[in-house]
This record gives structure tokens, C-alpha cells and sequence, in this order.
């Protein structure tokens, strides 16, 4: 980095120092609450990455699911052998491995999801701060119209024009994710850009693209790792939702909304689990995102510093 | 419903509770008591229209047939009988002579005339936008008037299925409904029929409303007013029925009919439908795009091969699908409909489930390996679709065939799998659709589902596997031209042997029907699916 020590005016001014990451975990550590959501997150993608490994089934091979084990309550084994600790589904389908590999499939939709509508909402919302005029109308009346509109319904629309599959889903969030992020990052970015660290970085003649990108954009990315986790959250949601509806993921590869709305059916019938241990999967899910998206709103908000 | 009416209502319903209440205390429930009670039942789809005429669907026709009446009647298991026409007779090949029942009235008071017989057979096929005509029932037949009451139908050639055909036509009056368009009878004007029950209304999206006609030639109708409300949700129609909001539920899902059945409140009955879920193949095509090797290469299209067709129905288990995922609501198929219909062939037996002998064949048809496979179909159009696709899938997995599993959205399904592929041919290499046989014989689902596909003699007009075997027509067209019943039937059972011994398609079950009432209300359960009023009985 030997260019940036000939502009040390422009060296943005909360570059951490060393013991700034260490008094950001004790921070973070501070609420026992958003320590216990972290440990719950840490497991839940510990246990989808290794659902392979762990799983009983597979539950996307056709050849080892078997229609005579459906409907099954918790605790039957399975024809294989295995026991089913939650049951099974009106196909066969173990849920334990079911949701593992739901699990895999919901977060990798919802953080996939979530790294492509930040890196586009950055770049829009960042272009729009910086170039203003009418640029920044352009662009921030196209977010106006995209927040006006339910994202479910936007995500709908979207997937019946084009199709089912886990790329597509990917593509509808992202298209119903990026505004968000491109409305924060620009709030925070017309507020640096006015600062005198970017007019210096200006004044010794560095690019529009280095100054956005290596002077104001870490300046704003605080309020983004907040609205990243919160975003997430909603991405795994609202995927859980259109599969739900039908429109989502396909039905030999279940995700967990796939899973809950192949068991809605037998809510009346009594077979509660069919529905339930995907759904509080799910609900586990959200509630770890969340509750560490809250705790990091609370330790990057310079306003609530004590 | 007008003011005056409101209030004659309230009053009858006042009285209504009066008598009821005189009644218990005579005589507990006495039938009478319940006279005058209303109905409510759920359908489990939504009629398009309240014109007879306008779209040929299963719920259009079955409210309807509240209002208007054919000159056939089909009882519960299809089988025909007199309707508005009270005998018939064959005067020669071509030639029909029908006598109209004396004494029936419309709804507006005026008597049952042949003009209106005339009036409703020319109407048939000039309804504008219609979206699947009853065109077929009327084509080819010529009506001269003899007298008042009777009338003589001529047919182009012979035509074996005249009843079948006339037992689809709606009579309606052709004074009230001269110039009614479908937009006028969906809102009551012109729709004025000869039937137990007269239109009261129609609200798209919610409901479907009659009431008693008392001046009706037969017997007389036990509900004052029947509602018939559109839920297709099942568990919420399900729900409306143990929460008291419905009597009756039609179309109950697999899945709750056996707890339904032990309900001490609810009553459940069902018949074995008219309606055969079954696996069309791509015939038509050297290379099918949704079969591919192992490897992923492009392959032949294995379809061709008999083996290979016999190897795919030995490798499914009909049992299992109808246990597991059924919940015992169907029955494994053979043919094109149940071999208790007529025409039906009593040799064919359903395929028992073989996997090493499937594993065999495909070996002797050069796939040792198998090969990949994706199954195409609707979600939510029949019984448990996907999940029957599934299994399949599994079924098919095990035998060496790595199946994949795509559903669609039914009207999108549908218009691919017809037309979606080049030239407006079908797109999919193997599909899972479902047939009912609205004639009550199999002639309509040969010449439908495996005729060769010629829209200019409206064969094979549902072949979306282009299956074609000129033998089988040969039979068919043949059946069809011939107007003695027996000799009819037995050569329908010889089509229909020559057809699924060459594997034209891969039948999997015929469905039951099932309805669920509230304990007292006795349902008489139809294999046409049709939920009528006059089958409920307190």
C-alpha cells in the first residue's frame, strides 16, 4: 500500500487500529442474547454445510427415498434401517435429512442472494451519491418504484416469467433485495462525500472510481453489514414463501418453504410434523439472523455508544 | 333479491323455524321438518359461466344441471335413461325419433316445445368466445320437426353415441333465451330452464346460488335453496365442513379422508370415477429432449422400443402409489376406464409391479445402464399429482432410470404439453395428465388419448404422445359407425386390447370421488364427479 502513504490526508478516518476489533467483539459479547443467536447461527450453517456428512439420506437421490416410508411420525425406522427422529414426509422423504439439506439450500439462496444485491445496491447507491444530477434521480426513482411495489409480489412475477430453479430464485432476490442497499449506502455516502477527506483524495487528483471505492465506501459500510444480516433474513423468508406458493424451488429438492407447504395439507389430518420441524427450522433460522443483525445495528451505531 | 322478495324470505324462514320447531317437538327430525332447510356445498373449483353452453367443464356442467335439463339423463354410474325425452326409437342407421316428455314446463311457465330443442341444439355451436364447445355433440345431426312433442335427429353416418352425446346438451328455452347472450345469462336474464332447481345467481369467485322450482315435472326437490360455494383450498374446505359453514364438501382430499370417515359429525361416501391418471410417452420424435444418457449425451428415444415400454410399467407399483400416497382413494388401472363400464375390455388386468423384470428388459432393449428421464406434469390439477410423479420417479430411479421431476402450474403445464414444442407439437418426452370418459364408455378416450393424431377428423385431439397404431383406429372407426350396443362394446374391448397391449400409454389408476357430508345428509356418490343437489338427500 505503499500510494496511500503518499496521501496520508486521505487515510479514511475510522481505518481500525488493532485493538478496534478486539473492543468490537467484547462489544458485541456485552448482550448474552445475541451471543446465544450467534452460537445458533454458527451451528445451523456449521450443520448445513457438513448435511452430507451428517444426514441419514440423501434426500435428492430418487433411489434411496421409498414411498413406502411416508407419512411416518417421529421415531419409525425407515425401510433402510435408520430411524426417523422427525418423521417423514407424504413422498418418504426423512425429515432430519430433509431439513439439513433445506437448511443448505435456504441459506445458500438467502447469502448468495444477499452478496449479489449488496455488491449491485453498493454500486448504484454509491454512483448516485457521487455523480448526483440526474444520474442519482434516475437511479433512486427506480428504487422508489421498487421499494413502492411488495417484494413477494415483485418475486412472483419474476419467477412465473422466469421459471423455477435455484438460479432463478437467486435472481429474484436479488432483484427485489438490491434497492435497499442502494437506498442506505446512498444516505451514508452523501454524507462523506461532503468531508474533507474526499475533497483532499480529489485534490491529488485520484479517480472518481478510487476515491468512491477506496475512500468512501468503507466509510459506509457499517449501516450495510446491518441491513446485510436484516436482508438475509428476509431473502430466506421470502424463498420459504414462493416455494410455499408453488412458484419456488423444485419439488425433488426440497428447500424448507418446499418442505412446509408439502406438509400444509396434512395440518388437518394430524400429521403436525410433516410442517412443524421444517417451519421451526426455519423459525430458528430467521430468529439467529436477527438477533445478531440487532445486536450489530447496536455496536456500529456510534450513536448508542457509551 | 328485491325488497319484496327479501321480505317474503325473512317470512318463510320465520314460519320456516316455526314448523321446525312444532315438528321436533312431534315427531324428533321428521323428514318434513327439513324441508325447507337450505343446502350449502363446497366445490372444489369454480364453473367459468351459468350459460350451459359456453365452456364444457366439469363444474360449469354440474351446476348447470341444476337449471337445465338434457334430453338423457345419465344416472349415478352413467348409465342412460329417459330425460325431457320421455322414449325414443331407432327408425334406421341414420335416423333417430325422439318423443318429448308432455307436461313440462319452463321456469316462466311456458310448456316444453321441440322449437326449443331446435332453438338450444343450433345454439350449441354459436356460443361466441367459447372456450371448448360442446360443437362435438351437435356435429353432423340435422332435427326435423314432427309434431309438438316429437322430433326425428339425422346424422350424417350412423352414430353410435347419440344418447351419450344428447345426455350433454342443456335444453333451454328458446323464447326466454333467443337473443341472451352469455354475459346476459350469467347475470339471470334468458336463464330459464326446465330443471328442479331455478338460477337465483352467480357470483364469480364466490358462489353459485338456486332455488326449488315447486312447479317441476319429476319428484319434488327437499332443499327451499342451494348454495354452492366455490373453496379450492383443501384444507379449508375441509374445515368449512367440520366448522358447520357447508352440509356438503366435495372432492375430499386423500389425506383427511380417513380421519373424515371416523368423524362421528361428518358422513363420507364415495364412487369409483370415470377419471384414469395415466403416463403419455413422446412417440413422435427420433430424439426426445428430455431423455438423455448417462453420461448427458443425446440418445434414440428409447419410447419406441416395446421393451422398453413394458419395462417402465412392470417397474411401477400400482399398490404402493395407491396405499402410500392414495391413501386408498383410487384404484390401479389397466385401461381407459374401470372394466365394470361397458366396452371395456375384461382381459386387460393392471400390470403387476416387476423391477427385476423391468431391469431385464431394458438390458435386452440395449439400456443396460438405463438412462435419464425428466417427468413432466401439473401441480394441483389432479389428486396427489405431484406426489404421484414422485413416486414414480423413485419407482423409475430404482429400475436404473434416473428420473427427474418437474411440475408447472396447470394452465401452463397444459399448453406446453400440447402445443409448446416446435411447430405446435408437444414439448415433453413423458407427462402425467389425467382423462375422465364424460360418455360413460371408452370410445371418447381411445379416440382422444391414442387415436392418430388428425385434427381434421378430431382424432387424437388429447394425444400428447402422438401415439398412433392404425389397427387400433381401424377398430375404432369401425365401433364408432356401429349403432348396436353389444356389438359396439365388444369391439371398444378389441381397441382397447389393441392399445395397451402396445403400451399407447402407462395407466396408473382410476381415482374415486369422494364427498363428506354432515351426519343425517345421505350423498349418492356419481362417477362423473358431479356433486348435484338432487344426489343429497336428508
Amino acid at each position: 500500500m505503499s500510494r496511500v502513504d503518499l496521501t496520508p490526508v486521505a487515510k479514511p478516518p475510522t481505518a481500525r487500529p488493532q485493538g478496534e476489533l478486539r473492543r468490537f467483539i467484547q462489544r458485541f459479547a456485552e448482550d448474552r442474547v445475541a451471543l446465544v443467536g450467534f452460537g445458533l447461527l454458527v451451528l445451523i450453517i456449521l450443520v448445513a454445510v457438513l448435511a452430507p456428512v451428517i444426514a441419514p439420506q440423501n434426500p435428492y437421490d430418487l433411489g434411496k427415498v421409498d414411498i413406502m416410508d411416508s407419512r411416518q411420525p417421529p421415531g419409525v425406522k425407515a425401510g433402510d434401517g435408520f430411524t426417523m427422529w422427525l418423521g417423514s414426509d407424504g413422498v418418504g422423504r426423512d425429515l432430519v435429512s430433509g431439513i439439513l439439506y433445506g437448511l443448505r439450500i435456504s441459506l445458500m439462496v438467502g447469502v448468495i442472494s444477499g452478496v449479489l444485491a449488496a455488491t449491485l445496491g453498493l454500486f448504484l447507491g454509491l454512483t448516485a451519491a457521487y455523480m448526483g444530477g440526474r444520474v442519482e434521480t434516475l437511479i433512486m426513482r427506480i428504487v422508489d418504484l421498487q421499494l413502492s411495489l411488495p417484494s413477494v409480489l415483485v418475486a412472483l412475477i419474476l419467477v412465473a416469467l422466469l421459471g423455477k430453479g435455484v438460479d432463478k430464485i437467486i435472481l429474484a432476490l436479488v432483484v427485489v433485495q438490491w434497492a435497499y442497499y442502494a437506498r442506505t449506502v446512498r444516505g451514508s455516502a452523501l454524507v462523506e462525500r461532503r468531508k474533507e477527506y474526499v475533497e483532499a483524495a480529489r485534490s491529488l487528483g485520484l479517480s472518481h472510481a478510487r476515491t468512491v471505492f477506496k475512500h468512501i465506501l468503507p466509510n459506509c459500510l457499517a449501516p450495510v453489514i446491518v441491513i446485510a444480516t436484516v436482508q438475509t433474513a428476509h431473502a430466506i423468508s421470502l424463498e420459504a414463501t414462493l416455494s410455499f406458493l408453488g412458484v419456488g424451488l423444485p419439488q425433488t429438492e426440497p428447500s424448507l418453504g418446499v418442505l412446509i407447504a408439502n406438509g400444509f395439507q396434512y395440518m388437518l389430518s394430524g400429521k403436525y410434523w410433516i410442517s412443524f420441524f421444517p417451519g421451526l427450522a426455519l423459525l430458528l433460522t430467521i430468529v439467529a439472523i436477527n438477533l445478531v443483525g440487532d445486536r450489530l445495528r447496536d455496536v456500529l451505531n456510534p450513536r448508542l455508544e457509551k | 333479491m328485491d325488497k319484496n322478495s327479501t321480505i317474503a324470505y325473512r317470512q318463510a324462514t320465520t314460519w320456516r323455524g316455526v314448523s321446525f320447531a312444532v315438528a321436533a317437538i312431534l315427531a324428533g327430525t321428521s323428514p318434513l321438518a327439513l324441508q325447507a332447510q337450505e343446502l350449502k356445498i363446497a366445490m372444489s373449483s369454480e364453473p367459468s359461466s351459468a350459460d350451459p353452453h359456453y365452456h364444457n367443464l366439469t363444474p360449469n356442467n354440474q351446476v348447470v344441471r341444476h337449471v337445465f335439463e338434457p334430453l338423457v339423463f345419465q344416472d349415478e354410474f352413467q348409465a342412460i335413461g329417459p330425460g325431457l325425452a320421455a322414449n325414443w326409437k331407432i327408425i334406421d342407421d341414420v335416423t333417430w325419433e325422439f318423443k318429448l316428455r308432455a307436461n313440462v314446463k319452463f321456469h316462466d311457465g311456458s310448456p316444453l316445445t321441440v322449437e326449443d330443442v331446435i332453438f338450444s341444439l343450433n345454439r350449441v355451436p354459436n356460443v361466441p368466445k367459447s372456450p371448448a364447445p360442446k360443437t362435438a355433440y351437435v356435429r353432423g345431426k340435422t332435427i326435423e320437426k314432427v309434431d309438438d312433442l316429437t322430433f326425428r335427429v339425422k346424422t350424417a353416418k350412423p352414430e353410435a353415441l347419440m344418447l351419450n352425446h344428447l345426455a350433454n346438451i342443456e335444453i333451454m328455452s328458446a323464447k326466454a333465451a333467443a337473443t341472451a347472450t352469455t354475459e346476459d345469462i350469467n347475470a339471470g336474464k334468458g336463464n330459464i330452464g326446465t330443471g328442479p332447481y331455478q338460477f337465483v345467481e352467480f357470483v364469480p369467485g364466490d358462489r353459485f346460488v338456486v332455488k326449488r322450482n315447486d312447479a317441476y315435472w319429476g319428484q319434488k326437490q327437499p332443499w327451499a335453496k342451494v348454495t354452492f360455494k366455490f373453496i379450492k383450498s383443501d384444507p379449508t374446505r375441509v374445515a368449512a365442513l367440520l366448522s358447520g359453514d357447508v352440509d356438503v364438501i366435495e372432492t375430499v382430499p386423500t389425506a383427511d379422508a380417513q380421519r373424515l370417515s371416523k368423524e362421528p359429525k361428518v358422513t363420507v361416501s364415495s364412487a369409483l370415477s370415470n377419471r384414469l391418471v395415466y403416463l403419455h410417452m413422446d412417440r413422435y420424435r427420433a430424439e426426445t429432449p428430455f431423455v438423455k444418457g448417462k453420461d448427458g449425451a443425446q440418445i434414440k428415444n428409447p419410447f419406441h422400443d416395446l421393451k422398453v415400454r413394458q419395462a417402465l410399467t412392470k417397474a411401477i407399483n400400482r399398490p404402493a402409489i395407491i396405499d402410500r400416497i392414495m391413501e386408498g382413494e383410487a384404484v390401479p388401472a389397466s385401461q381407459m376406464l374401470p372394466d365394470s363400464y361397458a366396452g371395456t375390455s375384461k382381459k386387460l388386468k393392471p400390470t403387476a409391479y416387476d423391477l427385476d423384470g423391468a431391469k431385464k428388459l431394458l438390458a435386452e432393449a440395449g439400456f443396460p445402464n438405463g438412462f435419464k428421464l425428466t417427468i413432466v406434469g401439473p401441480n394441483g390439477r389432479y389428486t396427489n399429482d405431484t406426489k404421484i410423479i414422485e413416486a414414480v420417479a423413485q419407482m423409475f430411479t430404482r429400475a436404473g432410470i434416473e428420473t427427474a421431476v418437474e411440475t408447472l402450474p396447470p394452465a401452463v403445464f397444459f399448453s406446453r404439453a400440447s402445443s409448446g414444442g416446435p411447430d405446435k407439437q408437444p414439448e415433453f418426452s413423458m407427462i402425467l395428465a389425467g382423462w375422465s370418459a364424460g360418455t360413460g364408455e371408452p370410445s371418447d378416450s381411445l379416440k382422444s388419448l391414442l387415436g392418430t393424431y388428425d385434427t381434421k377428423l378430431g382424432r387424437g385431439s388429447a394425444n400428447r404422445g402422438r401415439y398412433s397404431n392404425p389397427a387400433m383406429d381401424a377398430v375404432l372407426d369401425k365401433a364408432l359407425a356401429t349403432v348396436d350396443f353389444d356389438k359396439r362394446s365388444a369391439m371398444l374391448a378389441e381397441a382397447s386390447e389393441i392399445a395397451m397391449n402396445d403400451i399407447g400409454l402407462i395407466p396408473l389408476h382410476y381415482q374415486k370421488n369422494s364427498w363428506a357430508a354432515k351426519k343425517g345428509l345421505k350423498v349418492t356418490a356419481r362417477t362423473d364427479e358431479y356433486t348435484l343437489a338432487m344426489s343429497v338427500k336428508p
